[in-house]
């Protein structure tokens, strides 16, 4: 069973041409890549674009045997990534070609959305003491830096740093969130 | 579509740590870190989808004006910029402002002028008249050089208000537990949003 092979023995069977092991493969990686993809370019379409570029980009290379570490696979395709955001940002050729002919049939559906829970959190944030709820608000509300959050509040760059963090501990130990 | 069985992470990352890399806050090679962590281990990468919803919650939390919390100029002026209306009442200590909110506000804030150079910690006390004191907001933030506090009224409290009077006291609280009045400001709110208030006083 595929599904029990490591990912650098899928990636070796990838280029022996086991059609199988590259439904594996794409399964295991598309989501991290989706991850990649919402952290850099902030668009859950674009990370879905991401995935499809990347795992044709990938499969191109371990088909033609370009891997040669098939250990490193899922380094190569962290790289990938890396190299098709920054493509992407230079407003670089976009693999219509090869999306068009193989990109439909690779994407893996995207994982399942995260719900939270609207009410619960409200009341969390309304328990965070007032300087953690400040600053909670100015960092995710006005997109503050630690430096721009501590001016406005009085507070050193330092301190917000530290209140911000024990905030996030707390929200999300109230939110139910595994340590 | 079955939940995959995730791997149990021996070395998960911390929360704080994925938030920070989730808000672009990490330096180069703490990022190339986490990077390569979250494509050898999906038990963290599913950590990070709770933490990405997690922010994005806040962030809309905090946009819907629902929070009472301490602000500041940039915030406020920021907000406005983006569109939003904010509807603003500033105080000098003893003043007493007339004031609503219309139903298309986005945010309202009040701008309490005092002088909090030398307090320790400062509160910030809501009373009604015919109740008393309804909230402390205990060792709020304030920068003594802006000469103010910027505080931000729940907007969904607000918009249900009758027409009432609030007194608001910002007040210096030393190490005993002895307080001093840095000012006092009293809101006359007249409700103008037609339809029954959601509350009575």
């Amino acid at each position: 069973m595929n599904s029990e092979l490591s990912e650098p023995d899928l990636a070796l069977r990838v280029t022996e041409g086991h059609p199988e092991a590259e439904s594996e493969l794409c399964r295991r990686m598309a989501p991290r890549i989706h991850l990649y993809g919402l952290r850099h370019l902030r668009s859950s379409s674009a990370a879905d674009d991401l995935v499809q570029q990347v795992l044709v980009t990938v499969l191109e290379a371990l088909r033609a045997g370009r891997l040669r570490e098939p250990g490193k696979v899922a380094h190569f395709v962290m790289g990938t990534c890396r190299m098709t955001v920054l493509d992407q940002r230079r407003g670089a050729h976009r693999q219509e070609r090869l999306l068009a002919e193989f990109g439909a049939d690779l994407v893996p559906p995207a994982p399942a959305a995260v719900s939270i829970d609207r009410d619960r959190l409200t009341r969390c944030v309304e328990s965070l003491n007032e300087r953690e709820r400040s600053v909670v608000v100015l960092t995710f509300y006005d997109e503050q830096t630690s430096r721009e959050a501590g001016t406005a509040l009085g507070l050193s760059e330092a301190n917000v740093r530290v209140i911000r963090h024990r905030a996030l501990k707390q929200l999300h130990a109230c939110m139910g969130g595994a340590e | 579509m079955s939940t995959p069985v995730r791997p149990r992470c021996d070395d998960p990352i911390d929360v704080t740590l994925l938030m920070d890399y989730w808000r672009a806050a990490l330096d180069a090679g703490q990022e190339e870190a986490v990077e390569t962590h979250l494509f050898s281990c999906d038990a963290c990468g599913d950590r990070l989808r709770e933490v990405i919803a997690l922010a994005e919650s806040l962030r809309d939390l905090a946009a819907s004006g629902a929070l009472r919390v301490v602000v500041g100029d940039h915030f406020v002026s920021h907000t406005a910029a983006s569109g939003r209306r904010v509807r603003e009442y500033l105080a000098a200590p003893g003043d007493s402002v007339q004031c609503t909110i219309s139903a298309d506000d986005d945010f309202l804030v009040a701008k309490l002028g005092a002088d909090l150079a030398g307090a320790e910690r400062v509160d910030l006390s809501i009373s009604m008249p015919k109740v008393g004191e309804v909230q402390r907001m205990k060792d709020i933030p304030v920068s003594a050089e802006t000469g103010r506090v910027v505080y931000s009224e729940s907007v969904g409290f607000a918009k249900t208000a009758p027409s009432n009077s609030m007194v608001m006291r910002l007040l210096a609280v030393d190490a005993g537990g002895g307080e001093r009045l840095l000012g006092e400001y009293t809101f006359h709110h007249t409700r103008t949003i037609p339809g029954p208030p959601g509350w009575e006083i």
